[in-house]
């Protein structure tokens, strides 16, 4: 024995509610399948409904009058056996309506099936949340995958924010999570590029001499450069890398929620790599006096930083104390300082290595000029995708070559060999950074 | 109109009609209870599925309730290599040719949009626009008039189609292009008109001007009325027909009068446009009481109609446990045969689906 | 050694028809006057001689019967090729095609096969009164069920005529008839590609021109312009409209970065708007500009005098490189 109920069918009207006009049974009433137990109004015709199953009644549970929302129960029949309708349990019956409110919208009969099925109500849970990189989610539910290996790219309105600050687009990597060139890398490029790029030819000046007079910066830089350039023999070595895996890299750590809101770029990894190579070839990261080599236990990290005025180089004290994130805070932090002219006198002292990013300026490499105080410089070119060989194969990475230059005083060949050996195997392999 | 059979449930055979009497005469007494048989069958069906559906189980149901005769006796005069092609209402017919009745409960379920073997049953699908299935007759038959399936005397080889419709369907034009080119190909077809005089809301006297019966006159096909609700005139015209379509005499109209004792379908009101009176007026003109009577009167007994009775109610019972316990097709089912070739299309569509549908909770 | 003919389509139409009634005689041809007249544009001529009046036959003129008894024959086992004797006259079948022909396969859950081919002659050009001259593929294209194909050379005509009629499920064939007496080879032997794949007619780097049927000849003729003023334009020709050969045309525009797309028919709601739709769906990161489409005006097609300002040529398809390369 079980108590079945019989909810408010939709009659095929389009209904979504009834009203109950009259009970043809009573508690305690014995009824047969398909006896007519009650006559409910829909669209302002009557229809009668028919029970769908045998027993004793046990409850109305509508009265006449309530209007009932399709799916209600509306009446109890204690069944031999279980009721053949599923009833949605927790659909308690409406507090009565003692107004029938038949103010719902009137819906037009639907003379062929089971009318409108209503609106989603809410939208189904996902069970399995879709994130961009996961691959749980089939190749079929993602947009295709970037083109072919030798079109650029980008989206539209990155093409067209290119083209108008004068970016080459075929000279940028992409940092995109698909590999495309993101709106950052563009205004990465463009902040230098419309700075240290040519954009236009100017008319030929009608004077046949403009004279400048030596001064300020420019003396003060001259005076650096030649002081540090005809004191320190200089010595320049270059690798070549695949960076891949560190472009690779630096997309998972943009898309994840940690480094949220912080600057990852490949300048970050390079910080890390040199810090990493300065502590296992310590000469690299000392000063020269003509008395003593002070070897630091601490690196404060110079970036070079040009600024309309000209060239400066703040550095970050400590740098070797700082987690990735903090580091990428504090290269984010700096360059726009620099790019504000705010830079103070403190942050460019006591350097005690540099780093100077050329790549920006779409440049593979150069032979920097050592910052004064400091034995090392290590110069970032661009990274570009280029023919490398994995396994034998030809196949197209994106290649990055590393210059460093030394001041041979301190530093010789095999230490600086050593030393770019160390920074070009973290480019190359991030993974060693867990060292 | 022919009749054999008054409402009274007196047989007679009128003067000029003796071919179609001589029909009736060769049945014997077995055969006649198999027409009342199924006849209460198809009824009995047709009252549990309105039931069915005013319980939520169907989204819509077809009742052929006062049509019992026409469908039962043309269905079982129809030859064993005839084929069958219905509108959406011929649930007697596809009785007698063993059409399962849950394949027609599962259609108006909306499992599918008619899951039976149509080559099989030699009874087409339901046709739901109408008018659309009588140029497929007309076609099939000039099949079979080009494979020489027709007059060559042979019952094993020879073949007929049969071409069911309903009143209103016969104002849509593709009913005056089967009557033509049936005509002038001599197709051996019989249309089968059962006027049951309310299309929807619209009684017939608004759809023609012109009997139904003459309608092919005008192309070509000669017609006849018969007394829809007279399961002996329906039998004997449909085989009289048939045969002669068969053996080669080309094409003919049947209309059968009869009515349409309920709704258009359940979503139907018909308190809304006709009056009772003309309901209960054919109501005395019931072919299942009529034959009842008849029967009766040949020494037919109480125990074969407890019989019928008992076996109607059993059957609605198989109907409505199988209805109960009726399963939702799968998703597949939305891109099945669409083509009968491989499609690059439907593959793409059906994978993402799938893919979509793995990573969504519930349907609520 | 292969055999080749040199033949207009018109007649490898009827080449490829007649291979495929002696191939299986279960297939039919009919319509109206296809028989002793061989068809107004003479599609079918000499068919009646060679096959008889059991294969072939004259209708009634009656679009929705011819339609809707070709489904009773293909019940009864026949493959029924019918003509509708011009694309503005197809409406009156159009119930018969989409609610009964595109969908007996799926109502009958595959218990039916529908091997019926619908030939149209379509497309404008020819100076016609209205009705002559219309391009419907789009409502039939949006139709789930059917096929549609339109070959651009005589080849081609030849060839997915039997591959439409050995095909098992419905497929329209639109024959471009301003073509119809086009002359090019004809390979007998061996058929150049599967019924639904995309031809590349001339290859280019810089912009993909997309085309079918009548205008394929314009688009030709286009990239040859082109290439005398130093643009290097990929032509594509797609040969069918249902479905449609993307691989073929996702590697074109991911090569050249730009595509455009002309047809005849009115450019709304068109055959181009769905291509459009997927390449900026399948091929966006590699579009250098929006996918540009030439075709009709949103206009019924209008009265013969002014056909030629109406009609995409290699003027208009030209411009809209154009615009496409200055992006």
């Amino acid at each position: 024995m079980s108590i079945s109920k019989f909810p408010l069918p939709d009659v095929g009207e389009g209904l979504t509610e009834a009203e109950i006009v009259s009970w043809l049974v009573a508690p305690g009433d014995m009824v047969k399948v398909n006896q007519t137990i009650c006559e409910i109004e829909t669209a302002k015709s009557v229809v009668e409904l028919p029970c769908p199953f045998e027993g004793e009644v046990q409850e109305l549970l509508v009265q006449v009058g309530d209007t009932v929302e399709v799916g209600t129960p509306i009446i109890s029949v204690s069944t031999q056996g279980a009721s053949p309708i599923p009833v949605v349990e927790d659909k308690a019956p409406p507090a009565a309506a003692q107004e029938a409110d038949t103010g719902a919208e009137y819906k037009i009969p639907t003379l062929v099936g089971y009318g409108d099925a209503g609106d989603v109500k809410s939208r189904r849970s996902r069970a399995v949340k879709a994130a961009p990189t996961s691959t749980a989610v089939p190749v079929a539910m993602v947009a295709a995958a970037a083109g072919a290996a030798d079109s650029i790219i980008a989206k539209p309105p990155i093409r067209k924010m290119a083209k108008e600050l004068g970016v080459n687009l075929a000279n940028l990597a992409g940092t995109g999570t698909r590999g495309e060139i993101t709106r950052e890398d563009v205004i990465g490029a463009a902040s230098q590029a419309s700075v240290f790029k040519n954009l236009t030819t100017p008319d030929v000046p009608s004077e046949r001499e403009e004279r400048i007079p030596v001064k300020g910066m420019r003396k003060a830089i001259a005076t650096a450069m030649v002081s540090s350039a005809f004191t320190a023999p200089h010595v320049s070595i270059f690798v070549d890398v695949d960076a891949t895996r560190t472009m690779e890299y630096v997309k998972r750590l943009k898309a994840s929620v940690d480094f949220a809101g912080v600057k990852v770029t490949p300048l970050l990894i390079m910080a890390k790599a040199i810090i990493w190579a300065a502590r296992r070839n310590r000469m690299v990261n000392s000063t020269w006096t003509d008395t003593e080599i002070i070897v630091h236990n601490f690196v404060n990290l110079g970036i070079a930083a040009a600024t309309p005025r000209g060239l400066i180089v703040p550095n970050i004290k400590d740098a070797d104390a700082m987690n990735m994130i903090e580091l990428a805070t504090a290269i984010e932090k700096l360059a726009a300082v620099a790019r504000d002219g705010k830079t103070a006198p403190e942050e460019m002292k006591d350097g005690t290595i540099t780093i100077t990013n050329i790549g920006v300026f779409g440049v593979d490499t150069g032979t920097p000029i050592l910052n004064p105080g400091e034995v090392g410089i290590v110069a970032l070119g661009s990274i570009r995708k280029k023919p490398w060989v994995v396994d034998d194969e030809i196949v197209v990475r994106q290649v990055t070559t590393i210059g460093a230059t030394f001041d041979h005083r301190v530093v010789d060949g095999d230490v600086a060999s050593r030393f770019v050996q160390d920074v070009a195997s973290v480019i190359e392999e991030p993974a060693l950074l867990l060292d | 109109m022919l009749q054999l059979l008054a409402p009274d449930g007196t047989y007679g055979v009128p003067k000029g009609y003796e071919k179609y009497g001589k029909l009736i005469e060769d049945l014997d007494e077995d055969t006649l209870k198999t027409f009342y048989r199924d006849m209460a069958r198809i009824r009995r069906f047709d009252i549990e599925a309105i039931a069915l559906q005013r319980q939520g189980q169907l989204g819509l149901w077809v009742p052929a309730i006062g049509q019992e005769g026409a469908q039962i006796g043309s269905g079982y005069a129809v030859g064993k290599n005839d084929h069958m092609f219905p509108s959406y209402r011929e649930h007697g017919v596809a009785l007698t040719h063993g059409v399962e009745l849950m394949s027609i409960l599962k259609m108006m379920r909306g499992v599918n949009h008619g899951g039976w073997n149509p080559e099989e049953t030699r009874f087409h699908l339901y046709a739901i626009v109408l008018a659309t299935q009588v140029l497929h007759a007309v076609g099939y038959a000039m099949g079979v008039k080009l494979d020489g399936k027709v007059g060559t005397g042979n019952p094993e080889e020879d073949l007929a189609v049969i071409s069911y419709m309903g009143d209103g369907a016969t104002a849509e034009g593709d009913v005056s292009e089967s009557l033509l080119f049936a005509a002038v190909n001599e197709s051996p077809i019989v249309f089968f008109i059962q006027n049951n005089q309310w299309a929807i809301s619209a009684h017939i006297d608004s759809q023609t001007k012109a009997p139904l019966y003459t309608r092919g006159e005008g192309f070509g096909v000669p017609g006849m009325r018969i007394d829809g609700n007279d399961v002996l005139a329906c039998y004997a015209a449909t085989k009289l027909h048939m045969d002669q379509a068969r053996a080669g005499q080309g094409p003919f109209l049947l209309e059968a009068l009869t009515y349409r004792i309920g709704a258009h379908t359940t979503s139907d009101d018909p308190s809304k446009y006709r009056e009772d009176a003309e309901v209960e007026k054919w109501k005395a003109k019931d072919p299942i009481v009529r034959f009842e009577t008849f029967l009766r009167r040949q020494g037919v007994g109480d125990d074969f109609f407890d019989e019928v009775t008992e076996a109607g109610d059993q059957l609605a019972k198989d109907i409505r446990e199988q209805t109960f316990a009726l399963q939702n097709p799968p998703m597949e089912n939305i891109f099945n045969h669409v083509y009968s070739d491989q499609h690059p299309e439907i593959d793409k569509q059906r994978a993402w689906l799938e893919a979509y549908e793995a990573q969504m909770g519930d349907h609520e | 050694m292969s055999n080749y003919k040199e033949m207009p389509i018109a007649k490898a139409l009827n080449a490829g028809l007649s291979q495929a009634m002696s191939a299986n005689d279960k297939v039919l041809m009919f319509g109206e006057d296809v028989a002793e007249l061989g068809g107004v544009f003479r599609v079918t001529e000499g068919l009646l001689d060679e096959f008889g009046d059991k294969r072939i036959f004259n209708t009634p003129i009656a679009e929705s019967g011819i339609v809707g008894t070709a489904i009773g024959l293909a019940m009864r086992g026949y493959r029924p090729v019918v003509e509708i004797q011009f694309d503005g006259f197809v409406f009156p079948a159009f119930n018969q095609i989409t609610t009964q022909l595109a969908r007996l396969t799926y109502r009958s859950e595959g218990f039916l096969e529908m091997p019926v081919v619908i030939r149209i002659p379509y497309g404008g050009g020819i100076g016609a009164v209205e009705h002559h001259s219309e391009s419907p593929e789009a409502y039939f294209a949006h139709t789930p069920g059917l096929r549609i194909v339109t070959p651009s050379n005589p080849n081609d005509a030849y060839w997915m005529m039997q591959q439409a009629i050995e095909c098992p499920d419905p497929v329209i064939m639109l024959e471009p008839k301003r073509r119809y007496w086009q002359k090019g080879p004809v390979n007998l032997d061996t058929p150049p590609l599967p019924l639904h794949s995309a031809r590349l007619m001339r290859e280019g780097t810089q912009v993909t021109l997309i085309a079918y049927g009548p205008m394929v000849t314009a688009a030709l003729q286009a990239a040859e312009i082109g290439a005398e003023e130093g643009v290097s334009i990929e032509v594509i020709d797609i040969r069918s409209l249902s479905p449609i050969d993307y691989p073929t045309i996702m590697a074109s525009v991911k090569k050249t970065s730009r595509a455009v797309i002309v047809h005849e028919a009115p450019t709304n709601v068109s055959i181009s708007s769905e291509i459009a739709a997927r390449i900026s769906n399948e091929a966006f990161y590699n579009l250098e500009a929006p996918v540009i489409r030439v075709g009709g005006f949103d206009t019924p097609y209008p009265p013969a005098k002014l056909e030629e300002i109406y009609l995409p040529d290699a003027d208009r398809i030209l411009e809209a490189i154009d615009r496409s390369l200055a992006y």
